[in-house]
């Protein structure tokens, strides 16, 4: 396989603070990647740099290879990007929206009749083309987004939190259509802040403070947890939740139904710090590892 | 390049075609504004509201008001024998002139002794106060040597004879002259507020991003976003034209061609502002309240309401840079005076210099805050 997009040591200041800290990627042709953080983690940022709209302080953006000149018509040929905020002209049509994008994208007028009617079929739209953007439901309002961001076909394509604001039902649809692209050869990356959403990538980056904590497929990266996740069942959840928190030894804690989840240091005693609870060990899921990583960036092995 | 210009353009178009405020702003505004504008600022003052105190109650003195009040610019709105209720009208704001006769005017004036009369006038409104206190002295004046005259001494020697003829507005009708001003003004206005308005939404919409990560040239978003409102304003400017000549009798003497000329100069200039304030501000309000702050200085210096000449010698100069200040002096030029091109090639020159000027600096500063 080979690289589609390539990033190499991105840094992006907001005066003294850093949204975008020395940030290397690189994801290849049908690849479907998850930039996964809390929300200012930096994610908008990032995407931001990947597409050409805002030029990194340092550092470089490679497509197939070829530095991205912000601004440079070829790059933005070859990107396809959905920003996370309504960005669609919300009076004009869906077939308006798609015509003028695809003629900003110098589409002929054939290709542009047969891409808006493939992707309308695809994206199940099709009933609504004369229906103005903003009467467009959200979830609509997203596949007419995701359906400009395709019109000319890009080899990388950067979603910024894709199903913010989308029913599941829609989403499921999204995801469907996402992993169909990606089979075709498209390259995705996909900003989330939902560890479910992130566990469905290939491979995740999991962003914080401008930095990558680690990085690997979602499985591996559960399977080079290093740390215990247990679940707890004590008779005050909330108490013991308060309890636990700030403690060294635990790294993460959350509710689960009328338990507790558990994320200890390895050799941490439970049993100790919380007396008469019952203790489970559990398997690590991937929210566990992220949110382990937070308090501990050695949460996970490095690879073998 | 041309085809994505266009592509934006048809958009703008077909926006600005749905969204029926625009269209009101764009079109049905200027012409409403024409109109009450042009009917609003007048210069001729008449009707001025007067209270006349006779305190001397003789022929003479009913004869000095009633001559005085006859014609248009006095119109009596009380009459008291008391000095005092003369004072109260004006304080009160119920009259802007008093005339005071006082007693002993007949008697002074049979026995060729100065016949004292006292014209109190209401100065908060500068222009009538004069107005009114030339019209009390020309016609105290004219009265005087009727007296000598039928007194039989005919003032007999040589004075100057003055023979006013005015050009080019015999009636001196003051909308004739005011009318290419506001014309001038309501241009600026609607195509630099609708420029910046519709650039700072589309960034405020998040609109600006999604067409940012096409090809598109900057180039082309500048012309596609100006295009359709540079058409509009060459079509207000028609509208404004005919109408003033339909509703105010401004005439038409010079070439269409040359006004369509400045015209499109001037757009060029308002355009630019338009794309230069949306392109620093962060969203429409800001664009608003900055287009505001430059459209009132602009409309000021453009010697639309006051004459230039009669500003500060440093504040003239700086009219030199008002856009507004050179097209309202090719419209009265070539509507009024039927002036040519090599009489308004300052004007034309300055206009384009600062059109092409105002205009490339915008796109540049546009293009690079894209990039």
């Amino acid at each position: 396989m080979s690289l589609a997009l390539e990033a190499e040591g991105l840094v992006r200041r907001y005066g003294d603070r850093a949204a975008v800290d020395g940030l290397d990627l690189a994801v290849e042709a049908g690849e479907l990647y998850g930039l996964v953080g809390p929300d200012g983690a930096g994610k908008t940022t990032t995407m931001r740099m990947l597409a050409g709209l805002l030029p990194p302080d340092a550092g470089a953006v490679r497509l197939d290879g070829e530095a991205l000149t912000i601004g440079a018509g070829a790059a933005r040929a070859a990107i396809g990007y959905m920003p996370q905020q309504y960005s669609l002209y919300g009076d004009l049509t869906i077939d308006e929206n798609l015509a003028f994008f695809g003629r900003l994208f110098g589409l002929p007028r054939k290709a542009r009749a047969e891409r808006t009617d493939r992707l309308l079929q695809i994206t199940r739209l099709g009933r609504f083309r004369d229906r103005r953007a903003d009467a467009l439901s959200g979830g609509m309002y997203k596949k007419l987004a995701l359906a400009c961001a395709l019109l000319h076909q890009p080899k990388v394509l950067l979603l910024d939190e894709p199903s913010n604001g989308v029913d599941p039902v829609s989403r499921r649809e999204l995801w469907d259509l996402l992993y169909a692209f990606v089979e075709d050869g498209m390259a995705v990356v996909l900003a989330t802040p939902y560890m479910d959403e992130a566990a469905r990538c290939h491979r995740v980056g999991l962003l914080n403070e401008g930095k990558l904590l680690a990085e690997g497929p979602p499985a591996e990266l559960v399977r080079r947890f290093r740390h215990p996740t247990v679940r707890l069942t004590v008779d005050d959840r909330d108490a013991a939740e308060i309890c636990l928190a700030p403690l060294d030894e635990v790294l993460a804690v959350s509710p689960e139904g009328a338990a507790l989840r558990v994320v200890a240091r390895a050799g941490a005693d439970l049993d100790a710090l919380v007396p008469g609870a019952e203790v489970e060990p559990v398997d690590a899921e991937f929210e566990d590892v992220f949110l382990a990583l937070l308090r501990d960036p050695d949460s996970v092995e490095a690879r073998p | 390049m041309r085809v994505e210009a266009l592509a934006v353009a048809r958009k703008e178009v077909r926006q600005t075609l749905r969204d029926k405020r625009t269209l009101v702003v764009l079109v049905i505004a200027p012409l409403l504004q024409l109109t009450v504008l042009g009917f609003a600022v007048n210069l001729e003052v008449e009707g001025l509201p007067t209270v006349i105190v006779d305190a001397d109650r003789t022929a003479a003195s009913r004869d000095f008001a009633a001559d005085l009040t006859a014609g248009e610019l006095f119109e009596v709105v009380e009459r008291s024998p008391v000095a005092a209720d003369g004072v109260a009208a004006l304080v009160a704001g119920e009259a802007e002139v008093a005339l005071v006769l006082p007693r002993g005017f007949a008697r002074a004036e049979l026995a060729g002794r100065p016949a004292p009369v006292q014209v109190l006038t209401d100065g908060s409104n500068a222009n009538h106060a004069i107005v009114a206190r030339n019209a009390v002295e020309a016609f105290a004046l004219q009265r005087g040597l009727q007296r000598l005259r039928e007194r039989g001494a005919v003032p007999t020697m040589g004075r100057p004879d003055v023979r006013p003829r005015v050009l080019y507005n015999p009636t001196l009708d003051s909308r004739v002259y005011f009318v290419p001003g506001v014309a001038a003004t309501l241009l600026l206005v609607v195509t630099f507020i609708v420029t910046a308005m519709g650039l700072a939404r589309e960034k405020e919409a998040g609109t600006l991003e999604q067409v940012l990560v096409t090809p598109l040239p900057p180039s082309a978003l500048v012309v596609g976003k100006t295009l359709p409102y540079a058409v509009v304003g060459m079509l207000d400017l028609g509208l404004v034209v005919t109408a003033g000549a339909a509703i105010f009798d401004v005439p038409l003497r010079g070439s269409l061609f040359l006004l369509a000329f400045a015209g499109a100069l001037y757009l060029l200039t308002t355009l630019g502002l338009g794309l230069l304030v949306a392109t620093l501000a962060k969203n429409q309000q800001q664009a608003f309240m900055a287009a505001f702050f430059i459209i009132l200085p602009m409309v000021l210096l453009s010697g639309f309401m006051s004459p230039v000449p009669n500003m500060p010698e440093w504040l003239q100069y700086a009219t030199l840079l008002d856009p507004v200040r050179h097209f309202v002096e090719i419209l009265r030029g070539v509507l009024l005076k039927a002036a040519g091109w090599a009489d308004l090639a300052p004007q034309l020159v300055a206009l384009g210099g600062m059109g092409v000027l105002v205009f490339l600096l915008s796109a540049r500063a546009l293009s690079r805050k894209l990039a």
